[in-house]
């Protein structure tokens, strides 16, 4: 490796893939060097997620070269790209969480031992010394699925650490992580952040796949911003600010109030500044939402909130504090919550997911394809879902649908907030991720609509959508909508509530008003220890 | 569609054909004449038959003559031509009534199944309810009917009784699915047993027949022209009815979203213990009709009756494109799907195959079926 050109150790050149219809990398070029730390970023869509696989031999380029340390890779081959030491990591978790963390390390390869059993002792010694680099703690002997998905994250970066010189191959030399961090808490994506620092301190190079500012900024060396599959920039970290970052994205300026763009709250007031969310806002009216004393077993005790008319409450935590708990608990999907809720001063009885609907509640839950979405059905149906058997003619058996009022409904949702789709009759799949969640928040907005529940509104959704998002919201909110929000990013909470209340353990620490809602408050809270009552 | 087209060419053009009488009744007030060679016209029944070149038959409307070299022959006592006709063996219209037929007695169950596997569910217990709902609803017409009852009382408590107990049974099953939380697979694979137990605990093991003719000939066996329709209408309904409750109902539309995403649909306020409930409720309804038609039809309940017939029902609903997995299906489909498997029968007959491989043809179109359906799944965008 002595007289390898470092800076241009990975070069990609020329590559163009199509999917169907979709051009998703044309002609891109882009160079790594040995021992950075290397974002790809864009909207979703724009290609990045498609160029890291195609590094890792998981896609086969149409055209174009990967040349990784002067030596030619075989496109599309995973072999290959193994054996020349490419790993990738995941964006979804993809490991058997019934089995140990040692057997999914060695899944691939199990030790023998005497008569071809396996060699439990041998399997735990390899692990060990594949996960204790990055963290000691893990006892690898453990069911991967005890583990937070933090700790599984770093069982799944190890095993890409594993020494791939028995196989044949080389050991790891470059290692793209995809979306490393859109199912970890802050806490766990900073300790991420560490990791993939120290791993390029050692001479690895990381091609660091996301779409999160803040761990570009945190733990980046230079940034690859593509666009429509097309290649746009490389840019040095440092120097580099968040607006000609997102310009870089979606292709216009966002004129920020103070020009430049802080670290802290900075990204708030430009997402503020692009949604036209500046200023205060008149804290309309009465109260809509009150809800006393929200207990579930194990998840949620004693949360209390109240949310007037034109109010965005936002909910801020850490992963697993009980956030989207309340809010289920609150919509009637827990069996076991107890508590009051009151819509409009009318008492809702609890576990009851129709009667909150009938009374005006709606929740945009925070998995969209497992929670939301139906594929089978049509973008129409889909829209129209809860509200089907209110428009439908109830006196006939099992409801006859009244078909051209769903489709009023539907056109005017569709219209009102833009969902991009083929014809009504699609199914969501063939939606991009955020016309898919538009979808969900047309589906519960609307007139009928006094409270609405949303939970990570814009979570795998690229910026210019959010910021259509936040428009959105913030313009039903105006009309008089009582909104609950529960996001983990922490510019968006910034940027839309008006309040911001804050759960630890499933208990609320403290609600922030005005100027006190910062980022550090709200950390200071979410990680308050609290204490066995 | 497709499938059902194709298999029909098939046996169109593989089946051959065979010879059929048909008969031509001579015009009130027309007279019939014979002629010989040399045209010479007599009364019928004057010369031998040898001798006979045709007849002629002249009436208001004119002449028309019947030549015995192209097969006719003439019944004085009848009054009637009768003559041979060559007919392909598959499209001959009585075939095709007894393809429909055959084919009804599933299809009912089908379109119920349709339903059921929508929802990602499955119900092994339908030729069980099927048979217990015969055996009942025989012994109810046994109990309160007469040879002379007329078809306004008969038939009600036939249908009636047949459709309750198919009903309760599937009411039972649903229940038990929702609120003990247990897969469908199990609860109905008990019930298969236990409804079937239950019958023949009940009939002793003997077949209950003996019922009044305004049930059988007189409804369900009713004739029409060679053909037994009854059992075809009933199947042409009740598909109409499920494509519109699955298509323009409410409860019709959250099967589908249940079936496609259960978790989605509890989000969205969607009942999903009460649908289920109602869907199995209605196949064991739909099980009930069926045995209803089949006891009007063969006249007799057989503890037996609709053993293994599961196997044909969920054959029939994936074969007509519904998904396994859920979210996908169609009444319309189910009912095609009942057709291919009788016209597989009806095929391996009109091919004189050995009915021995009957299973094994069966067997094969179901794999191939949910083959192509999986095919089409990776196929279509994903979400």
């Amino acid at each position: 490796m002595a007289d390898t050109n470092h800076n241009e150790f990975l070069r990609v050149e020329g590559v163009s893939k199509r999917f169907g219809i979709t051009q998703a990398l044309s002609d891109v070029s882009v160079t790594f060097r040995a021992g950075e730390v290397h974002a790809l970023m864009g909207e979703n869509g724009a290609g990045k997620s498609t160029l890291g696989k195609a590094i890792a031999g998981l896609h086969k380029p149409d055209t174009g070269s990967i040349t990784l340390d002067g030596q030619q890779l075989k496109l599309g081959s995973i072999d290959d790209a193994f054996a020349a030491g490419v790993r990738i990591v995941h964006q979804e978790l993809a490991q058997c969480p019934n089995l140990s963390v040692a057997e999914n390390l060695c899944l691939h390869d199990m030790p023998r031992g005497k008569l071809g059993m396996v060699d439990f002792d041998e399997m735990v010694r390899r692990a060990e010394t594949l996960v204790h680099r990055l963290d000691p703690t893990i006892d690898v002997r453990k069911p991967l699925g005890g583990l937070s998905p933090g700790k599984r994250q770093i069982c799944q970066i190890a095993a890409s650490l594993e020494d791939g010189v028995e196989r044949g191959g080389s050991s790891p030399r470059v290692i793209v992580f995809d979306e490393p961090t859109s199912s970890l808490s802050i806490a766990e994506a900073d300790r991420l952040g560490e990791i993939v620092r120290e791993l390029a301190s050692q001479g690895l190079t990381i091609i660091y796949v996301s779409h999160r500012m803040g761990e570009i900024f945190s733990c980046c060396d230079r940034v690859s911003v593509l666009r429509d599959g097309k290649f746009v920039a490389t840019n040095d970290v440092k120097g580099l600010d968040e607006a000609t970052l997102v310009e870089q994205m979606i292709g216009r300026r966002v004129v920020t109030p103070t020009g430049k763009v802080q670290s802290e709250g900075g990204e708030a007031q430009a997402l503020q500044a692009a949604s036209g969310l500046e200023g205060d806002h008149p804290h309309a009216g009465k109260v809509v939402l009150r809800a006393r004393s929200i207990t579930s077993p194990g998840k949620v005790s004693g949360v209390s909130l109240e949310v007037r008319a034109g109010e965005v409450l936002g909910i801020g935590g850490l992963v697993g504090a009980g956030r989207s708990e309340l809010l289920a608990a609150i919509f009637g999907l827990d069996p076991r919550a107890t508590g009051a809720v009151e819509v409009e001063g009318k008492p809702l009885p609890l576990g009851d997911v129709r009667s909150s609907i009938r009374e005006g509640v709606g929740l945009v839950p925070e998995d969209r394809r497992h929670e939301g979405l139906f594929f089978q059905l049509g973008v129409d149906e889909n829209i129209v879902a809860p509200r089907m058997p209110l428009l439908a003619n109830r006196k006939f058996p099992f409801g006859l649908r009244r078909e051209s009022e769903e489709k009023q409904v539907v056109s005017e949702k569709i219209k009102t907030f833009r969902v991009k789709t083929a014809t009504t009759k699609s199914s969501p799949g063939q939606l991009s991720g955020g016309n898919q969640q538009k979808l969900l928040i047309a589906r519960w907005m609307g007139h009928e609509t006094k409270v609405l529940l949303l939970d990570e509104p814009t979570r795998g959704i690229d910026v210019g959508t959010k910021v259509e998002v936040y428009k959105l919201i913030r313009e039903a909110v105006d009309r008089g909508l009582a909104v609950v929000l529960v996001s983990s990013e922490m510019p968006e909470l910034l940027a839309l509530s008006d309040r911001i209340m804050v759960l630890a353990d499933g208990v609320c620490t403290g609600t922030l008003e005005g100027k006190d809602m910062t980022q550090t408050n709200i950390l200071t809270l979410a990680t308050r220890e609290v204490g066995a009552t | 569609m497709l499938v059902i087209l194709l298999m029909g060419a098939l046996l169109v053009v593989k089946g051959g054909t065979k010879q059929k009488q048909f008969r031509i009744s001579v015009p009130e007030g027309a007279s019939v004449v014979e002629y010989d060679a040399a045209g010479a016209e007599t009364t019928p029944g004057t010369i031998s038959l040898q001798q006979i070149v045709g007849w002629r038959v002249t009436s208001s409307e004119g002449e028309q003559a019947y030549v015995r070299g192209a097969g006719y022959s003439y019944n004085a006592n009848q009054q009637a031509f009768f003559g041979r006709r060559t007919v392909n063996k598959f499209l001959d219209s009585e075939n095709l009534v007894l393809v429909a037929k055959d084919a009804s007695f599933i299809a009912i169950m089908a379109v119920g199944m349709t339903g059921v596997i929508i929802l990602a569910g499955i119900d092994l217990s339908v030729g069980s309810i099927y048979g217990l709902a015969a055996l009942l609803g025989a012994m109810a017409l046994r109990k309160f009917t007469g040879d002379d009852t007329s078809l306004f009382l008969s038939v009600p408590v036939g249908v009636g009784i047949c459709c309750l107990v198919g009903l309760a049974c599937g009411a039972v099953n649903g229940i038990m699915i929702v609120g003990l939380r247990v897969h469908p697979f199990v609860i109905t694979l008990g019930t298969m047993a236990a409804y079937r137990g239950l019958i023949f605990v009940i009939s002793k093991g003997q077949s209950v027949g003996g019922f009044p003719d305004s049930f059988t000939s007189g409804f369900f066996k009713a004739e029409v022209a060679g053909t037994y329709p009854v059992p075809v209408v009933v199947m042409l309904l009740v598909g109409a009815v499920g494509m519109f409750l699955l298509a323009k109902t409410v409860v019709g539309r959250q099967v589908y979203a249940i079936g496609g995403n259960e978790t989605a649909a509890k989000y969205a306020g969607i009942p999903v213990g009460r649908v289920k409930i109602i869907v199995y409720t209605l196949l064991g309804l739909l099980a009930g009709l069926s045995a209803a038609v089949y006891l009007g039809y063969l006249g007799a309940a057989e503890p037996n009756a609709g053993m293994a017939y599961e196997l044909k029902v969920i054959a029939a609903t994936v074969i007509g494109g519904a998904s396994l997995m859920g979210g996908r299906g169609s009444a319309i489909g189910a009912v095609l799907g009942a057709i291919v498997i009788q016209l597989i029968d009806n095929g391996m007959i009109i091919l004189e195959i050995d009915q021995s491989y009957n299973q094994i043809v069966m067997g094969v179109a179901i794999i191939i079926a949910v083959v192509i359906d999986q095919a089409k799944a990776r196929l279509a965008p994903k979400g």
